[in-house]
């Protein structure tokens, strides 16, 4: 499912270059420049994680106010989709819960 | 390891419209500015907003709000100010400011001696049951992924929230190609503006007041919405519940000013619910309590965005003046006036009121109230104008070029047109933000409407059209007559020709939709529109017009489409189908597989 | 009695783009006299292939105006004729025909001309979909194309009319009033036209009209067959074709594959009946090369004519013995994709007494009178 809007009245919606990224391990097409959340949906993954209780949770307020687009990005979880770019080759996992902490160890 | 440091006279923290405006009064007057905003890029509320605006050619009116962010940042651009873009400032420590880069992963201390606090507000939640959901999302949200992003949510929206941000929203979810449902209001009249609600109501999108959502449906993603009636004391009525199927419901039920910066600057903040709720007390100038900090916007008063540059203004220049010592008196001086105009009608009243318990008087009325009743010379091309409210709008009598239009002395004053002068050049029409005049002109035979037209694809002429009402309902079929095309602004005006008397109903239309098209050649998809255009056009021989629709040219071989499209050339020429040229039906008479053919030798 | 400057014997693509370019460079005292519809000659039978991989230098010109003039036919008139560059893969299976090939690539590439040699293993590794066996090597042409020959016709009639040319259909000529080697008018089944010239271009007909006008015209007609198949989503953007495999195949802007090849053993006349041995052998042949099209149907199969001058080169230019007779005829597999440039050329000739884009003097009939004449190798 692609849900970009194809012809827009007023807004040119440039078709730049894409990336891709992995959700869940799955590789979707996501555009230069978006972030995590624009591509999810725009990809018809609108889950992106549960809470403690088991609760999906999806994106609310798309400016970083609201805390409910927490995923797993790298490894590294509680990022924020709305406020985050895409890279190339990102690992995009949905957060359960709670993250796993993460560290590097130094050399 | 390297400290991030900066120094600035004014840190302005938010880059919207406020905070661009103050930022660029400063600079203007030799302030040393930096700019904070967390944003993909500065603009604020602005860089999402597709619509046009109200206000006066001053105040950008009649611009859409992403092209008056542009104005404004290239301004900031041209003044050299300094920008940081994806950069939160998450504190005012008591030694430093503290901002957040995010794209480097690193903080930076600011040290300042100026604050202009330009945050603006966050969009309010609503309870319901399974409000978590997803695919209930803030109306700003949908906004940004629609506007800024490109994407589209859903397909069946349902909106909560009469304002105009859910007007706006609605009007611009239909133009981004999904449909909107309803909407759903809990008072019992349209918050937002009579032409925005307009907009929407022709369009066939109901507004249901007294209405309020209960639940939304769905596990794991929404499916749909449980709405129903409330009575005088919002109490949902059980027996007036129903389900609508939606997959994204759109909360649009208002926003709240992000006071926690200026909470940490320990500046007085009052509680005022007809200014959002919690904001810092401040005087004339936007000085809050602490004497180097300023606000603006909404963050000051959940306002708009022509408020929140003229107070950006003011306030820049309040500052301008602290710390040069030059006397900028005059020029704010200008933007209070022009704040005063802007909150003088009735949708002020609630600000006025809300100001007037800081101590803010701003004066009221002063504006021509009275609509006008005549419809114009019937025969002549003329616009009508359909804006009945005291709002602080003009661009209509400021781009007239025979100055037809006038709102009275005052930019709150409802526009007359002077139906004498008009000489039907749709200018109006194509400037006005409300989209609320049309033009018209009646005929002996039939009528023409010109409407303003936002939507793709844009009708071609001769092409058929469902006429609807100012309420939506569909009340027959016209013709587009004429086209035009306004590359500029986007606004087009498509003239529709329909039956005489229709004209004073008729203020939208829609295309066939695939189901309604009447199929003649189901293969190619072959209109009968198609077919009716193209003998227009000049076809006329049976067989140039099968070649040039392709009709009959898919795998039926023209079984179900040639003797249609024969009747209809037949029709239109008068002539019978016989006279019409003879067919020839080429082999095979059904596909036929190669693979059939190359076992045709096998015994 | 009406009267006109110029009257154009054929409404197919050749005389629809005379009729438009003299309408263009100010003649507009023309008219066309068509005996059936637009395109109901060989144009709106043929493949719409747009090709300028040829052996002889001259057709490369040509072709090359051609292709400039087809990248604003939407321009000019107004029509979208579904014109797609997307190239033409010329497919050698035969260690003599690559030689060929190879030094024809030369040539080309001396015109200006943007081609590529391809190794069997290039071909398979850009179009899996092709099965290579016995290919011994490919040319591929970025820039040709193809377009839809009945919107191509339309468009040129349509862009004609609204300058001012007159179109006559259903409408034969059935005679050419010559007085003194001299043009007078034409009787048609419309009664009597007055003109001082008159062009030939009825294609399949050619020789007949040449006979009306006193005028020798060495064409033959050879029925041509070819068939389309249904749709399948577009993956195939290119004209196939071989010359010693002898076929070619293209898929439409709607998805359909259409696909021909010659018959040697064709008895010269006009013929539009098809035969099924066609579709055999076409089958057999084009399966193993197109494996993809196995499970494939074809939907109509139908003929129309190629128009054979001695030289397969067509025939284009004014009667030295007949004053104001002039033809463009003997297209045989490439008058569509000729028509843009060859009506250009006429119509500057007559205009303004010469081309101005490309040199036309070559397919003079006098080429053919006596001596040995190169043939063109490239054709189906
Ligand atoms: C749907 C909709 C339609 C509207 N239509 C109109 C209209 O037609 N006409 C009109 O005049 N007004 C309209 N408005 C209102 C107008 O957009 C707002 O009133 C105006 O944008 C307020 O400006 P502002 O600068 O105060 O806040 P905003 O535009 O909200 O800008 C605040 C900025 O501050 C940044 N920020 C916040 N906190 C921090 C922090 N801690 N660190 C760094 N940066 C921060 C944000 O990223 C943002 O860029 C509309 C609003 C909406 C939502
Ligand atoms: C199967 C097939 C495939 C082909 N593929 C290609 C290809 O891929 N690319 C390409 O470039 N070419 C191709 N061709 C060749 C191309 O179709 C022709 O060269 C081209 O159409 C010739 O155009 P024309 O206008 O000369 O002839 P036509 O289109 O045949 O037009 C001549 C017209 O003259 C009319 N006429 C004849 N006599 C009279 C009269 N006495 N009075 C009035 N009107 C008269 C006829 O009715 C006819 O409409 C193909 C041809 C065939 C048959
Ligand atoms: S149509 Fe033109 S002349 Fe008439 S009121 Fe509008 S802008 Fe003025
Ligand atoms: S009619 Fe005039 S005042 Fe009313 S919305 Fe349109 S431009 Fe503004
Ligand atoms: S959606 Fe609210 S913080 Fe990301």
């Amino acid at each position: 499912m692609e849900r970009r809007i194809k012809n827009h009245p007023i807004l040119d919606f440039e078709e730049k270059g894409y990336v891709t990224i992995y959700f869940e391990g799955i590789p979707i097409k996501a555009k230069e420049n978006e972030t995590i959340a624009s591509a999810l949906i725009a990809n018809g993954f609108d889950i992106f994680g549960f809470t403690e209780k088991g609760r999906p949770r999806g994106f609310f307020c798309a400016i970083g106010k609201c805390s409910s687009c927490l995923v797993v990005v790298d490894g590294v979880p509680n990022v924020r989709a709305c406020m985050t770019k895409v890279r190339d080759g990102m690992k995009v996992e949905r957060q359960v819960g709670r993250g796993k902490p993460t560290w590097t160890e130094p050399e | 390891m390297d400290r991030a440091r900066v120094k600035a006279q004014l840190l302005v923290v938010g880059g919207g419209p406020a905070g661009l405006t103050g930022a660029i009064a400063a600079a203007e007057n030799g302030v040393d500015v930096l700019v904070v905003d967390e944003g993909l890029e500065p603009g604020g509320q602005l860089v999402k907003q597709t619509h046009k605006f109200f206000g006066h050619q001053g105040f950008y009116a009649s611009k859409r709000g992403f092209e008056i962010a542009k104005i404004l940042k290239d301004k900031v651009k041209n003044l050299g100010i300094k920008v940081m873009s994806q950069t939160t400032l998450v504190g005012f420590y008591d030694d430093c400011a503290v901002a957040y880069d995010r794209e480097n992963n690193r903080t930076i201390e600011i040290d300042y001696d100026y604050v202009l606090l330009a945050t603006g507000a966050s969009e309010r939640f609503l309870i319901f049951k399974n409000n978590m959901l997803p695919g209930v999302y803030g109306a700003g949200a949908v906004q940004t992924l629609m506007n800024q992003y490109g994407v589209l949510p859903g397909e069946d929206f349902l909106i909560v929230g009469a304002g105009n941000i859910g007007l706006i929203v609605a009007y611009q979810i239909m133009q981004a190609g999904g449909n909107v449902r309803a909407i759903v209001e809990i008072s019992d009249k349209v918050g937002g503006y009579e032409v925005h609600a307009n907009k929407v109501k022709r369009m066939g999108i109901p507004i249901l007041l007294r209405h309020t959502i209960v639940e939304a449906i769905g596990k794991g993603r929404v499916k749909g919405a449980v709405i129903a009636r409330v009575d005088e004391n919002y109490r949902i009525i059980e027996e007036t519940k129903r389900e609508i199927v939606v997959d994204t419901i759109c909360l649009a039920v208002g926003l709240q000013p992000s006071v926690e910066l200026a909470n940490q600057l320990k500046v007085e903040l009052v509680y005022i619910p007809e200014l959002g709720g919690y904001i810092p007390r401040r005087d004339e100038n936007m000085r809050t309590s602490a004497s180097n900090v300023f606000v603006a916007g909404d963050l000051a008063a959940i306002e708009e965005a022509t408020s929140a540059m003229a107070e950006g203004y003011i306030a820049g220049y309040a500052i301008a003046q602290d710390i040069t010592g030059k006397d900028l008196s005059k020029e704010m001086e200008r933007y209070r006036e022009e704040l005063n105009d802007l909150r003088r009608g009735p949708f002020g009243e609630k600000i006025r009121k809300g100001l007037r318990k800081m101590g803010i008087d701003v004066p009221s009325g002063g504006y021509r109230e009275e609509n006008q009743k005549d419809f114009g010379p019937v025969g002549k091309l003329r616009a009508v104008i359909e804006c009945y409210q005291n709002i602080p709008c003009n661009p209509c009598e400021a781009v007239c070029p025979t100055n037809a239009i006038d709102t009275g002395g005052n930019i709150n004053g409802i526009p007359h047109i002077n139906y004498e002068k008009c000489v039907g050049c749709a200018m109006c029409v194509m400037k006005c933000p409300g989209l609320a005049i049309f033009m018209v002109q009646e005929f002996d035979e039939y009528s023409v409407v010109g409407i303003p037209y936002e939507f793709e694809p844009l009708p071609e002429k001769g092409q058929k059209v469902i006429l609807m009402d100012r309420g939506g309902k569909e009340v027959g079929e016209g013709v587009v007559h004429r086209v035009m095309v306004n590359k500029k602004d986007k606004t087009h005006v498509v003239f529709v020709a329909m039956e005489r008397g229709l004209e004073r109903t008729v203020r939208h239309f829609r295309l066939p939709t695939r189901e309604e098209e009447k199929i003649v050649c189901r293969c190619e998809e072959v209109t009968r529109e198609d077919v009716e255009k193209a003998i227009d056009m000049g076809f006329t021989d049976f067989e140039e017009l099968r070649r040039y629709l392709r009709i009959g040219m898919g795998p039926c071989g023209g079984r179900t489409c040639r003797l249609l499209a024969a009747g209809i050339l037949a029709r239109k020429l008068g002539k019978s189908i016989e006279e019409i040229s003879p067919m020839t039906l080429r082999p095979p008479s059904i596909p036929l597989p190669f693979s059939a053919i190359l076992r045709g030798d096998e015994k | 009695m009406k009267s006109y400057k110029i009257c154009i014997i054929g409404g197919g693509i050749i005389g629809s783009s005379i009729a438009y370019h003299l309408a263009k460079f100010g003649e507009k005292n023309v008219a066309v006299f068509e005996k059936s519809y637009i395109s109901s000659g060989s144009t709106g039978r043929c493949g719409g292939g747009i090709r300028q991989q040829w052996s002889a230098r001259m057709n490369v010109r040509l072709a090359m105006r051609s292709v400039k003039l087809f990248e604003r036919f939407k321009e000019d008139t107004g029509f979208d004729i579904e014109y797609k560059q997307g190239g033409y893969l010329l497919m050698a299976y035969s260690e003599d025909e690559a030689a060929r090939f190879e030094k024809n690539v030369k040539m080309q590439k001396e015109e200006g001309l943007e081609v590529e040699i391809l190794s069997p293993k290039m071909v398979k590794e850009r179009y899996p979909y092709i099965n290579t066996e016995r290919l011994v090597l490919a040319t591929f042409g970025p820039t040709d194309g193809h377009a839809n020959p009945h919107l191509a016709n339309f468009g040129y009639i349509f862009a004609a009319k609204k300058l001012g040319v007159d179109v006559y259909t259903h409408t034969e000529v059935e005679d050419i009033d010559v007085v003194n080697k001299k043009i007078m008018g034409i009787n048609t089944t419309a009664g009597y036209f007055k003109c001082d010239v008159v062009i030939n271009a009825a294609g399949g007909w050619s020789g007949e009209i040449g006979k009306m006008a006193g005028v020798d015209i060495p064409t033959t007609s050879y029925r041509h067959q070819i068939f389309v198949t249904e749709a399948l989503e577009s993956f195939f953007p290119f004209m196939a074709i071989s010359f010693d495999g002898n076929f070619y195949m293209r898929q439409t802007k709607h998805g359909q594959f259409i696909m021909g090849m010659g018959d040697p053993d064709e008895k010269p006349g006009i013929n539009r009946d098809v035969s099924f041995r066609f579709e055999r052998e076409m089958a057999e042949k084009m399966v193993k090369i197109f494996p993809f099209l196995e499970n494939t149907r074809i939907i109509r199969h139908w003929a129309g004519c190629y128009n054979m001058s001695p030289d397969a080169q067509p025939i284009i230019g004014c009667s030295k013995d007949v004053e104001g007779f002039c033809y463009a005829v003997g297209f045989s597999g490439h008058g569509f994709m000729l028509a843009p440039a060859v009506g250009e050329a006429l119509a500057q000739k007559l205009i303004f007494g010469r081309p101005k884009e490309v040199e036309i003097d070559f397919l003079d009939i006098d080429r053919l009178k006596g001596k040995s004449f190169e043939v063109e190798g490239n054709v189906v």
